[in-house]
């Protein structure tokens, strides 16, 4: 997260002071720095778990100061600090390796800019803004100097005027937006700390209340000279107390970070971008967790392949090999094979793709999942048994695998036999790259108790047109291709809300309907079962619209 | 008076240091009056610990003076509010001592109570104060400057005595080198251990006042035609008295009348009929004390009460005094209705009309 933590103090003889700052720093920033800190680097990061790097009182410390106070630092005199303002001298630094990030803690930011920005925050936070119940957090500030959360609240003190200093910890950001949808997160987190501070200066001044006199009399001579103030490791009584807000700073900095990330959209997203989107669902503790939808079919094949080789790599390149595969499939099939095949899994009949080789199997699936929006895919890649088709649609299965007969006699599906050339069998999985190589070896059989109307849908008429157009390239087929489901999605869309939004439609307008957009009696089925790949967000968004309505 | 000729534009709150926060909407939270009238603003300031907090308690909050041994340090402008609960209308803000404070807090203020600590090395605050005034000064010509030195308890007199006359010297060479040596500061010595901080204050709010000279007037003619030898006008929430006869006023017969009005409430609360009212049309008492003299309280208005002192044998003719009261209570009433007309905007009192019924007058 691109923002700063600070810890600010209203100090007895400086006024508001900022005491501690917690800021991302990316590494061509401090490139000299961080080879300087050195052996550092060599820790290692798990994704949540933050390493505070190393507490550089004395060595490395050089090298960070240095660095900290190169670029101008505003330098406060030094008879303007007593010891309430006792900060870390120099710093902390932390290094994410993953996303190459260094964590810097230290008195001030160390531009100019920033720490006029920070300085005002606090300055705000503390002797400006009025939280309701003096305790708790609170949101301010504009585009020019920052948008701020700040957190204020008392520490104990005993030989404090009242008893109680008064701190807050301000989260300067930019961005308003990002800034106010990690409120919950922030503020949730950022009481944590507090809580952790006050609990232990209340300890700590529990103990002195114990040891001083009892009369107000003697108290008020007692407290007559008391030291000005006291540093934050005095009154918590702890040495490390910075450490430990470092780290906690840190990891704020990065859980949130990772809590909401931010992808640029070129132009409204496709239908399929939405359905990516979806997968990734928000989990209780705030965090991202990707590829939800996704559970129930990765389950599935766990449990039926227990030796789930690198499955993810695949993916990666599946986009390309898909259309090089489906076009080599057309040309293996033959055209009128193909068109069955494809009529088949445009309109949501189950695809059954049976072979000893798993590989070839899973790219004659993805091959054909190009041709289908990827809200209606629903894979099982390679099973031992048979799955229904309510389940998948899309069902890679083992050779030996035995169809139940009331399926062969009810439902509606076609399967495809990979026969592969006996050597394959020999020479197993090894052979990394999927689909062109495997495939090319192998001979398809096809099968299926339905048979379909001659004329297909029109998208996928068009789609074999583009598929045996050699002259098109892989890149602008693959384009082509997303460009046709978007725009039959978008026929579907209107259709969806003409069914929804009316209530009951007659036969006729139906009729209409599908004239204005194009669709023929032959695209009827296809519409339908596209329909259900919608992406929730639509349909909801549809559905609560037309509600609004009534 | 003459100085309170420039109107102030009323409703203009919202010149405070925008980088602070206190926008247009700090007004909202104001009671409705402060869009149409405009309260004039006393700002406490000097160093930190001279004791500006607790002179706000002390004097507005009835705090104890011991117990401010135990306020926290000021973090934040806290604005007391002064015009719902009493007659006299102004705002007094209390600054943390840490902090310089944008110049535009200057622009709407009509005084500045500059605090001193006398038990501490005061070269500091001096230079503050030297530092504060010109800026002031510049920003606006209109403020009347108010030095309290402050926590003159744990003095001895002679030394209450030196630290005025040094401060005083002190403060005008200051200002003399600045130039400014027409610049009047007004000196002060108070502590919140007795009533010297409530004299104080009442000084300085009486210098807000315009009615001042009439009032004043007022009671010297209705002193001298009943008898009285001396009398208050005093708010009696806050006990500060907003205007006397123009014979000297003595700390212990400001003290005694002080402790009258705290009696007179606290029976009136005890008691009285109603709970609301502690005080009102019908509030009169009588003490007459064993030194021959009688002190004689009645209410003017809702707010406001007047405190005599008089030799016992003045007192014979009370129906003479009680028409001549009536007659001071009808001419003060006359005073603040022209008010609207004045033009001048700086001190806004009201006459209140709504009388509550009768209940425990107190004989």
């Amino acid at each position: 997260m691109n923002a700063i933590i600070s810890l600010c103090h209203f100090c007895e003889i400086h006024g508001p002071q900022v005491l501690f700052c917690t800021q991302p720093s990316h590494p061509q920033g401090i490139e000299g720095g961080v080879s300087g800190v050195g052996v550092v680097v060599e820790e290692q990061y798990n994704t949540m778990q933050l390493l505070l790097s190393r507490t550089q009182e004395q060595d490395g410390a050089q090298d960070l100061k240095s660095l900290v106070s190169e670029p101008s630092t505003p330098t406060p005199s030094s008879g303007n600090h007593c010891e309430g303002c006792y900060s870390v001298k120099p710093g902390f630094v932390s290094h994410d390796d993953d996303v190459k990030v260094s964590y810097v803690s230290s008195r001030q930011p160390h531009n100019r800019e920033v720490f006029s920005m920070i300085r005002q925050a606090c300055l705000r936070s503390l002797t400006g803004e009025v939280c309701p119940g003096t305790e708790g957090p609170i949101f301010f500030g504009n585009d020019q100097q920052g948008h701020v959360i700040s957190y204020s609240f008392h520490i104990k003190d005993f030989q404090a005027r009242g008893f109680q200093r008064r701190y807050s910890i301000i989260i300067v950001m930019m961005d308003k937006i990002y800034l106010l949808n990690s409120w919950p997160f922030l503020v949730k987190n950022l009481k944590i700390v507090v809580e952790h501070l006050q609990e232990k200066a209340q300890k700590v001044h529990d103990v002195e209340q114990t040891k001083s006199p009892r009369e107000p009399n003697k108290l008020a001579s007692f407290r007559i000279n008391p030291k000005p103030a006291r540093s934050l490791m005095e009154l918590t009584e702890d040495r490390n107390i910075f450490k430990i807000l470092h780290v906690s700073f840190v990891w704020i900095l990065k859980a949130c970070g990772n809590r909401i990330t931010e992808s640029l959209l070129e132009g409204p997203p496709t239908e399929d971008s939405i359905i990516d989107m979806e997968k990734q669902e928000e989990t209780e503790e705030g965090f991202i967790k990707l590829f939800k939808k996704d559970d129930t079919e990765e389950d599935i094949e766990e449990e039926k392949e227990t030796e789930k080789e690198g499955e993810e790599e695949e993916d990666e390149e599946e986009s390309t090999s898909a259309v090089q595969n489906i076009r080599y499939l057309l040309r293996s099939l033959g055209e009128k094979k193909f068109h069955i095949l494809a009529h088949h899994a445009v309109i949501g009949n189950q695809i059954i793709v049976r072979g000893a080789l798993k590989p070839a199997v899973k790219a004659v699936l993805s091959a054909l999942k190009c041709i289908v929006p990827k809200g209606c895919c629903r894979v099982v890649s390679y099973s031992q048994e048979y799955e229904a088709s309510w389940k998948c649609n899309f069902l890679g299965l083992a050779p030996d695998v035995h169809i139940p007969n009331h399926i062969m006699a009810t439902e509606m599906f076609v399967l495809v036999e990979v026969i592969s050339p006996e050597v394959d069998t020999t020479v197993p999985t090894t052979i990394s790259p999927p689909g062109l190589d495997q495939l090319r070896e192998c001979d398809f059989s096809l099968a299926s108790p339905t048979t379909l109307p001659d004329k297909g849908p029109a998208v996928l008429t068009k789609m074999e047109m583009a598929l045996k157009n050699e002259n098109l390239t892989q890149e602008v087929l693959e384009q082509y291709l997303i460009c046709l489901k978007e725009e039959w999605m978008n026929k579907v869309k209107v259709l969806f809300k003409f069914t929804k939004a009316g209530g009951s439609r007659s036969e006729e307008d139906t009729k209409k309907l599908l004239q204005v957009v194009g669709a023929q009696e032959e695209d009827k089925q296809l519409l339908k079962f596209w329909m259900t790949g919608l992406s929730c967000h639509y349909k909801t968004h549809i559905l609560s619209t037309t509600k609004s309505h009534h | 008076m003459s100085s309170y000729s420039e109107d102030k534009v009323a409703g203009s709150f919202g010149s405070f240091p925008k980088g602070f926060g206190y926008g247009p909407d700090e007004n909202d939270t104001d009671t409705q009056a402060s869009s149409s009238e405009h309260k004039p603003r006393i700002l406490l300031m000097g160093l930190r610990r001279s004791g500006k907090s607790s002179i706000q308690k002390v004097v507005f909050h009835k705090v104890s003076p011991n117990e401010t041994l135990f306020l926290e340090s000021t973090n934040k402008i806290v604005k007391e509010d002064i015009t719902n609960c009493s007659f006299v209308k102004f705002q007094v803000w209390d600054l943390p001592g840490q902090i310089d404070f944008h110049d535009s807090i200057y622009e709407e203020c009509e005084a500045i109570i500059f605090v001193i600590d006398s038990q501490d090395e005061y070269m500091d605050a001096l230079a503050k104060l030297n530092a504060t005034v010109s800026k002031a000064h510049r920003i606006n010509p209109g403020i009347k400057f108010e030095v309290f030195i402050h926590k003159v308890d744990g003095l001895s007199d002679d030394h209450k005595i030196e630290a005025q006359r040094d401060i005083h010297h002190r403060a005008s060479d200051n200002l003399a080198e600045e130039g400014l040596e027409n610049l009047h500061l007004s000196f002060y010595l108070t502590s919140i251990y007795d009533h010297s901080i409530f004299e104080a204050f009442s000084k300085v709010v009486q210098k807000l006042i315009p009615q001042l000279p009439v009032m004043e007037n007022l009671l010297n003619i209705l002193i001298s035609n009943s008898g009285i030898e001396k009398a208050f006008l005093f708010d009696v929430i806050s006990k500060i008295y907003i205007a006397t006869d123009s014979s000297p006023v003595d700390m212990q017969t400001y003290e005694i009348c002080c402790d009258m009005i705290d009696v007179v409430i606290d029976m009136s609360h005890i008691y009285g009929v109603k709970d609301d009212a502690a005080f009102d049309t019908k509030s009169a008492s009588i003490i007459k004390l064993n030194n021959g003299t009688v002190m004689y309280l009645r209410e003017v208005n809702r707010y406001l009460a007047l405190v005599c002192i008089m030799r016992e044998d003045s007192f014979e003719k009370q129906g003479v005094i009680d028409y001549n009261f009536l007659c001071f209570r009808q001419a003060i009433q006359d005073v603040f209705e022209v008010k609207p007309c004045s033009g001048h905007a700086s001190m806004a009192l009201t006459s209140s009309s709504d009388f509550p019924q009768a209940n425990g007058a107190i004989k």
